[in-house]
This record gives C-alpha cells, structure tokens and sequence, in this order.
C-alpha cells in the first residue's frame, strides 16, 4: 500500500501546467521551494486545516482540456456596467467599458504590476506557480464608477482543474462595486482562484461574491485585501450547496483609519463541506472592522469559520468586531467555530462571539398557528436568519439568483 | 363550534389538565380566568395544536372534527386563531410577508384563489388602522423591536387579517396601558359576529369592561371549576382565587 499522503501536494501539483502569468521570479521561485518543502498536504493537525480534510484531494485525476455546458445560474448579460466570464478558466468575454477603467487579460500584465510580496500556503503557493489567467482591473485616480464590475467564473465538466489569479487596483478616491459570481457544475475538479484588490489611500470598493455549486468539485477561493489610508472595504460572501469549498479571506490594513467589513453566509446540504476562514490584520491606528457570519447547515453538512483578527502594536484606537452565528437543521449536520485574537495593542475595542443553535420552535410553532405549512414556515426562519445579510447585498444580479436559489 | 370533553393533557409526563370541559357555540364570547399556573396557557396551546403537550384523555372537537388528529397549521386553516400571551419576535420576517403567506394558505385549504396584491394590500390598510397599528410596524420584522402594547395590538392585527371562526385570545390584556386595551378591545369586538366566536384568557376582570362575555369560567387545577355569567368575574375582582382555592383543596 502507498504510504499515505506520502508527497501528495507534489504529486497533485505535477498533474497542473506551469503558470502563464509573469509573476516576479522571486515569488515564483519561493512558491516552488514552498511546495517541495510541504511536499504533502496539510493535515488535520495543522492550525489552518484543522476541520477540513484534504486526503480526500488525492484522489483527483485532473485533465488539462477545457470543455463547457450551460450555466447553473443565468445572470443575463449586461447592458449597463462591465461584464466579465470565464469558462473553466478562459477568459470568454468582456463586455462594457467605463472612463477611467483598465481591464486586461492577466497574462498581459507585466512582471512588474503584480503587487502581492508575500504568498502564504499551499493554496498561494500553488495559485503562484500554476495560475492559467484570470484579469486585471485598474481604476483611475478619483473615478467613481457608477455601475457594477461583473466577474463571472463558470465551470462545468469533469476532471477541471482551473487556477486564475485576479488584481483588482484602485487608485485613491476611486470607488466600484465589483460583483464576484462562481457557477460551479463540474464533477471532480479543482479550483484555485486567488483574487488580490490593492486600494489607494481614499478608495471604495464594495464587493459581493456569490457562489453555487453543482457536482463534487473542490474549491479554493482566497481574496487578499491592502488597504491603505482612510480606504473601505466591504464584502458579502454568499456561498450556497458547495460539495467542498474553503475560503481564505485576508484583510490588511495598512495604513491608519480604514474601515473594512466582512459579511458572509454559507449554506450546506447533503455531505457539503464549507470552511470560511478569515483574517482581518489591523496594523495601524483608528481603523475599523466589522465581521458577520452566518451559516445554515442540514443533512450532514459541515462547516467551519474561524476568524482571526491580529491587532498589531501600533495599532491603537482599533475597533474590530466579529460575531458568528449558525443554525444547524439536522443532527447530522455541524459547525466549528473558533475566533482567535491577537492583541498587542492597549487601546482597543475589540469583540467577538459565536453562537450555534437549532431553528427557533417557538417562532416555527407561531408560523404554523397562522396556517403556514411547517416546510414553508421553516424556510420564512432560515430566509429571515439569513435576511441581515442577504438584505445588505445591493446587486440585482445577486438578488435574482437567491430568489432562485432560496426560493 | 368547540366541544372540549374531559380533557386531559401532560407536558413532561406532568399532568396540567386534569378533565376539563367547555363548549362554546358561534356568536358567544367565552371568559376564562383563574389563577397563575391554573393550566390556561396550557389550554390555549393544547387547543392550537403544540406538540410538547400530550392529551392523555378526552377529545375537543371543533365544527364536529377531531382537532387533536389535525397538526397545527390545518389548525389555523380550519378557523382556529390564538393570541399568544408572549408573542415571539422573529427578525428577518417582515409581518405582512408572513401575513401574505398565512392568509393565502388559508385561502387556498378553503378552495380559495389567492389575494390579489393590491387587495391585500387594501386589507392591510384596513385592518392595521383597526387596531390603530402604525403602517411601518405591518412592515417590519414580526414583534423585533415592538413594545409590549405593541406586540399585543400586532396579535389582533393578525386575527382581523386571517378572520378566524374561534379567536383565543391568552392575557391579550396583560402589560397593556388602559388606552392600549381600549384600542384592542374595540377591534376585536369589531371583529365580532353572529358566526364566529371568542375565548378570552385573563387574570383581571378589567379587559371583561371592554369584552363583555356570555359566560365566565374558573379554572382551577386543570379543570373548569365554575361557570357563570358577567357577574362572577366582578365576584373573582373583589373576593380573589382563595374561596375558590379553598374550595377545592
Ligand atoms: N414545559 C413545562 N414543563 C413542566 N411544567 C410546565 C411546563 N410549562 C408549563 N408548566 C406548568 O404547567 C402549569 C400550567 O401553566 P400555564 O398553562 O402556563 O398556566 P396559566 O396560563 O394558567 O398561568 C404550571 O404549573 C406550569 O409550571
Ligand atoms: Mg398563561
């Protein structure tokens, strides 16, 4: 018998094309080091994949060839804004144009616009080293652009393996809204999507990402965000039926008086796997952060969150706050959580929680007093569990597809 | 319309109701008044169908039908409405959305089309100003934020809304300020008619002022204890539960 997870990262990873981006060579170069020295990988011993089990990625026999069916969700193709799709992993179109907005192939962007430094994990390391495009977007000085930036990634199919790297710049005083949509529908495939925004002292950008997924694919989406003076952040992350899907979300906050804002929802049914891992670094002062998590497990879903905030020395007048909520509807289904803290700063306000529990009997038993069908009332409860965060998502793509997807 | 036959209930394998029976005809209003942890809440629940609670003997029938073999929600749709004494607080579900679903479940168990939006709308309208509900407390999130009168008055907003056969209304009076119960009193005898009929739960003889009932019982212990008309609740205001108490120890 082989030796269990023996080389197995290495292994997976020779079954991918080297990168087509011109990633500095530093970085390419210590991502490969990183990956020969894991060389399998991480366990469950492992603080950052303590609740997901990646054994099961060993199995995977990838193919390179692309092939496409139909999406899972329509998202009508824009007349306003600027659209963007990838099909397991081409680049397919680009539609919409604004003043002041750069959009271009990944590819294209020379070695010395990728701005990330540092790539961290396996996850990283593989998306340096075996990225297949993805795009660039880069918003002038003070340019407020007034309709959506659409990212539509489809992939369907079997055996996939698609890895993109996007960077999203915005210069000072400029504001988007950026619309992140993942319809999934592959069967044994593999996803690898790193998305850097970098924004300029003054910039908004406010970003909902939505992701569905049909078949067993597993997923990894990572977003890395630099915010430097006086910028804000604001994120809803909405991610519906994933067979197996982690995100990695990292907050910098670089520079004093950002405000950044985390929101998300996970739900999962049947064997689904869902883990969203945070991290909000406050590294200067007055900046701000909001966190609310919330996930909705049945069957014998499971799902992780854990949120780290890391408030560094200097980083005095913090206010950073998290909470956690999550109902489970079934016996089999369940939740870790764990928030973990690290302060170093005395000037703080900082606060967090997590709860976990069942529907609500006595609001499902007054439902059903009014003459609503138990089924019926319990999808009102999980709707209205979910509506603080549902409600907040601006998009009018968005909205229609939870319409369908909740019914 | 109600026949309730030596009723017996448990919650916990904790006997509550210990043989009660009562009647109630369409067009009467019914009183029940007894002391705290007499077994009425437990009655209201029994009757609308909670499944913590146990009937270990007796049958309710409701318009000639088992109520005990219906679950909760056929319940409601048979006629049935409860104003519940702690009215829960549902965030993310907006009132009239839940209304909207309730009344069109209704309609539709009765053979009914749904109601247009606009004809919804218009009984909302209607209805709210009833019991003098502000519109944008319709809108909100069922009771999340409301004061206690509040809730109250959203509980008969609700029974105009679904226009039940049999309201049962658990300390509907309970917390509420002497105009709050005034407003109340006169949109659930505005309510009234000939066909359909009421079952006020309270402690205090006040809300019996505003609703004046047909019949009043005690219940004491579990069961109904005594029966009798206005007049007696004025007796129970001025001389307590004790004689009654003692009575039966
Ligand atoms: N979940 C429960 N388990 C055990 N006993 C209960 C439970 N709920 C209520 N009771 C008991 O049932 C009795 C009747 O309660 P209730 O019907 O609420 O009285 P009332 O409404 O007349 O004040 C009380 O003694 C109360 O303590
Ligand atoms: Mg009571």
């Amino acid at each position: 018998m082989k030796n269990e997870g023996r080389g197995s990262l290495i292994e997976f990873q020779q079954q991918l094309v080297p990168t087509n981006l011109q990633l500095p060579d530093s970085i390419l170069s210590k991502a490969n080091q990183d990956i020969q020295r894991l060389a399998d990988f991480p366990t469950t011993k492992s603080e950052d994949f303590r609740y997901t089990r990646l054994i099961r990625l060993n199995k995977l026999q990838l193919q390179t060839e692309k092939s496409f069916a139909p999406p899972l969700v329509n998202i009508a193709p824009t007349t306003e804004g600027i659209q963007i799709v990838f099909e397991n992993g081409q680049l397919v179109s680009v539609v919409g144009q604004h003043e002041g907005v750069t959009v271009q192939s990944a590819q294209d962007v020379p070695q010395s616009q990728w701005l990330a430094c540092e790539y961290k994990g396996f996850v990283q390391a593989m998306n340096a080293v075996n990225a297949q495009g993805g795009v660039s977007i880069e918003i002038s000085k003070q340019v407020a652009v007034p309709t959506s930036i659409t990212i539509i990634q489809r992939w369907s199919g079997k055996s996939q393996a698609v890895l993109l790297h996007h960077q999203i710049v915005l210069h000072a005083f400029a504001s988007a809204h950026i619309e992140w949509i993942h319809e999934g529908r592959a069967e044994e495939s593999f996803q690898n999507l790193l998305l850097d925004c970098f924004l300029a002292e003054g910039s908004q950008l406010k970003m909902d990402k939505l992701q569905t997924q049909e078949g067993n694919s597993f997923s990894f989406c990572t977003e890395r965000i630099y915010q430097k003076k006086q910028s804000s952040f604001a994120i809803n992350t909405l991610t519906f039926n994933a067979f197996f899907t982690r995100n990695d979300l990292e907050i910098f906050g670089q520079e004093e008086g950002t405000e950044s804002k985390m929101y998300g929802v996970f739900m999962g049914e049947e064997n689904n796997h869902i883990d969203n891992h945070t991290t909000m670094n406050h590294m200067a002062p007055h900046s701000t952060s909001n966190e609310l998590y919330k996930g909705v497990l049945k069957g014998k879903a499971s799902g992780v969150f854990y949120g780290k905030i890391n408030v560094f020395k200097d980083a005095q007048k913090t206010n950073a706050f998290q909470s956690n909520r999550n109902l489970l509807l079934s016996d089999d289904a369940s939740v870790n959580a764990k928030p973990a803290l690290e302060i170093y700063a005395d000037d703080v306000k900082c606060s967090h929680g997590s709860t976990t529990g069942q529907l609500d009997q006595q609001a499902l038993f007054f439902l059903r007093a009014r003459g609503i069908s138990e089924s019926k009332a319990t999808d009102m409860l999980i709707k209205g569990f979910m509506a603080e965060i549902v409600g907040a998502v601006k998009s009018s793509h968005i909205q229609e597809a939870l319409q369908t997807l909740l019914g | 319309m109600l026949k309730i036959k030596n009723l017996h209930a448990s919650i916990d394998g904790k006997a509550i109701l210990k043989g009660l029976n009562l009647e109630i005809n369409p067009g009467e209003v019914h009183a029940i008044m007894g002391p705290n942890g007499a077994g009425k809440s437990t009655l209201a629940s029994v009757l609308a169908g909670h499944e913590s609670y146990e009937i270990t003997e007796g049958e309710i029938l409701f318009e000639g039908k088992d109520l005990t073999a219906l679950p909760i929600e056929d319940r409601a749709r048979e006629g049935l409405f409860l104003a519940f004494q702690y009215p829960v607080e549902i965030p993310g579900v907006s009132n009239v959305n839940f209304l909207k679903t309730a009344l069109n479940e209704i309609r539709e168990y009765a053979g009914l089309k749904p109601l247009s939006a606009k004809d919804f709308l218009q009984l909302v309208k209607e209805k709210s100003a009833l019991v003098e509900l502000d519109s944008s407390l319709a809108t909100r999130s069922v009771n999340e934020g409301f004061s206690g009168g509040e809730k109250k008055r959203n509980e008969i907003f609700q029974m105009a809304m679904l226009n039940p056969k049999l309201a049962i209304l658990d300390e509907t009076d309970s917390g509420l300020d002497i105009d709050a119960l005034r407003i109340v009193a006169s949109g659930v005898n505005a309510l009234k008619t000939k066909e359909n009929a009421t079952l006020v739960i309270t402690h205090y003889q006040r809300l019996l002022d505003y609703i004046v009932p047909d019949f009043v019982h005690v219940l004491f212990d579990g069961r109904i204890v005594k029966t009798g008309g206005k007049d007696l609740a004025l007796e129970l205001e001025e001389k307590g539960y004790d004689w009654i108490k003692a009575e039966h120890a």
